[in-house]
């Protein structure tokens, strides 16, 4: 007795889907179940039905709102710097050729780093005092003294201090996706383009980018909901300090959680957290994607 | 999407002019119109390459050759690039503490169990998605993506006490479970790219020879993308190898793994930073020398996912 395809696709996908039910839209449901209550952090311990005063708690707290405005500007900060930087080496790898294969390997391997280990790495090499980066810096003359920039001292450019390992582990993904598009662009467009006249400015701007739109929005996408979800290589480097400035979402949820104890507004905060990060990709993939408007 | 039209034209043209191709160039023209020409130009490019290689690679190569320092030279003030005399005592120090071990088994135990476990529920649901472009598929797979935007930090509280309710906290069970809500979304995603690219007539053949769907399934298409499959395994494996906020919150000391034992490096003991670069560099030369050796299919498999969408 044969069941019909419909059914046999069904039962192929039960088990996935159920594990996803059970271990990622269950804990889901007790995080929205667990932000209307004040729950006491000892285990088994009282918990009361507050309502929504666990929101109104989060929307007027300064950290939260900081940590919003630091989630988004750290986030834009981190794609962008990576997309342009990955797009300048994805072009360079193209216009050498099918001669740079090797290099292009070599260039993927931060993505194989684990981020604690980026995130110590780079705070190594910020540290104050014995840190290598001040002290290349002032013997190549840009700085006075090795200690004259607080990379990760200084609440003013910490989140940007804090960005760089994220930067630097993952603008060869950017540069990957970046290159396989450019690799989809038919050469005889860039040809007939050269014919007419286009020089190398308008032909990036007016030509490639166009044709890479999907694939960007692709990009972009995918690393900006893993940007805005940074946690490893902040908490590493300067535990949310100094005085919050590096304090971002997932920190901040994660301290109310286990440092203050306080379930209730935690899980308030991350499923505010959660409906923005849809709210966001969702447009952008309608703005940058424009799946009507495609070539 | 867009690229699959596009793609065509230059799979043509590459099929048929592989030798007039590499005269053409010779004399400085490009064969694809995005290659630089002229000599002066590619030499530029060239010398900008070897830059920017030099300042991405630098990094690790430091925490590399600061592994080897000793432990005084490692703060020194100056710093030096190289060390002044090499030695090997921060290995054995890092080697020697209580846990460092044991982390590294748990850290394998619990990639080995979570890739296994993203492959059996990920092969059979992307072939569900893409063999029968059922209603149910599209939603499933909509579903799967929404689940990446789940930040860990929102989900790992209730998933810890879920575990500890069935008597699986502090194990690498558990954890590895944890680990598969990150690397099966992925795992659905790229194994669908995969299963696309089978053309369909080739489990028709089989199942007109009698052959069941199941077996067909098995017997037919599995061994046709293992490579995907490999893929697949290497991106589940790395996901669960690196990953820090589940381990940190699910895991005590019996499960701990090796990213959250480098992070107590730093608050427990002082700051160690001698013993911390040798033990980041053991975690992460394995990992980096087997994605060296696989390069091809894993840069396949990274850009098949993004491009394809």
């Amino acid at each position: 007795m044969r069941i019909p395809d419909r059914r046999f696709a069904l039962y192929l996908m039960t088990p996935a889907a159920l594990f996803l039910a059970v271990f990622v839209a269950y804990p889901l449901f007790r995080l929205v179940t667990d932000s209307f209550f004040k729950i006491s952090p000892v285990v088994g311990g009282p918990r009361s039905f507050v309502g929504f005063d666990n929101y109104v708690a989060a929307f007027t707290s300064e950290a939260f709102m900081g940590a919003g405005w630091r989630t988004l500007a750290y986030t834009v900060m981190v794609v962008t710097l990576e997309f342009a930087l990955g797009l300048g080496m994805a072009l360079l790898f193209t216009t050498l050729g099918t001669k740079s294969q090797v290099w292009r390997t070599m260039f993927l391997y931060p993505l194989m780093i684990a981020p604690i280990v980026a995130g110590l790495l780079w705070k190594f090499l910020m540290i104050d005092n014995f840190g290598l980066l001040g002290t290349m810096l002032t013997q190549v003359g840009i700085l006075q003294n090795p200690n004259q920039i607080g990379w990760l001292s200084n609440p003013d450019i910490v989140l940007f201090s804090v960005a760089i390992p994220d930067i630097w582990l993952t603008t060869s993904f950017m540069c990957l996706v970046l290159f396989a598009g450019l690799q989809n662009i038919p050469g005889d467009l860039i040809e007939a383009a050269r014919l007419d006249g286009a020089r190398a400015p308008s032909l990036l701007f007016r030509i490639i980018l166009p044709l890479l739109r999907p694939v960007i929005a692709v990009a972009l996408v995918v690393r900006g909901i893993d940007a805005a979800r940074a946690f490893d290589t902040i908490l590493i480097q300067t535990n949310g300090g100094p005085q919050s400035a590096s304090e971002t979402m997932s920190l901040l949820i994660y301290r109310t959680m286990i440092r203050f104890g306080d379930p209730g507004l935690a899980s308030a905060m991350g499923t505010i957290y959660l409906l923005a990060m849809l709210a966001i990709a969702l447009v952008a993939v309608a703005t940058i994607w424009r799946p009507g408007k495609d070539t | 999407m867009s690229t699959a039209p596009v793609q065509a034209v230059p799979a043509l043209k590459d099929t048929k002019q592989p030798a007039s191709a590499r005269t053409r160039r010779r004399r400085g023209v490009n064969r694809e119109g995005l290659e630089a020409g002229r000599r002066s130009t590619r030499t530029i490019l060239w010398v900008l390459l070897a830059a920017s290689l030099i300042l991405y690679g630098f990094p690790f190569l430091y925490l590399l050759l600061t592994s080897f320092k000793t432990p005084i030279d490692t703060i020194a003030v100056p710093p030096t690039i190289l060390p002044k005399e090499w030695t090997l005592d921060n290995y054995a120090n890092a080697l020697g503490r209580g846990g460092v071990l044991a982390s590294f088994i748990n850290s394998i135990q619990t990639a080995v169990i979570s890739t296994l476990l993203s492959l059996v529920l990920a092969v059979p649901a992307a072939y569900g998605i893409t063999r029968y472009k059922t209603a149910s598929g599209r939603v499933f797979i909509m579903a799967a993506l929404v689940t990446r935007m789940v930040p860990p930090v929102a989900i790992g509280i209730p998933l810890a006490s879920m575990m500890a309710s069935v008597g699986l906290s502090d194990t690498p069970i558990a954890l590895s479970i944890a680990h598969t809500t990150i690397s099966l979304p992925l795992s659905i995603w790229l194994m669908s790219s995969f299963f696309e690219s089978v053309p369909k007539d080739l489990e028709e053949a089989a199942t007109v020879d009698g052959c069941s769907r199941l077996g067909a399934l098995w017997r037919v298409v599995i061994p046709v993308v293992s490579g995907g499959i490999a893929v697949t395994a290497i991106f589940a494996f790395l996901a669960s190898w690196n990953e820090f906020l589940f381990a940190l919150l699910m895991t005590a000391v019996r499960s701990q793994t090796t990213p959250v034992v480098i992070a107590n490096f730093q608050t427990q003991f002082g700051l160690d930073w001698g013993s911390m670069t040798a033990l980041a560099a053991i975690y992460s030369i394995p990992v980096i020398l087997l994605t060296l050796l696989l390069q091809r299919k894993i840069v396949a498999g990274m850009t098949l996912g993004a491009v394809k969408g």
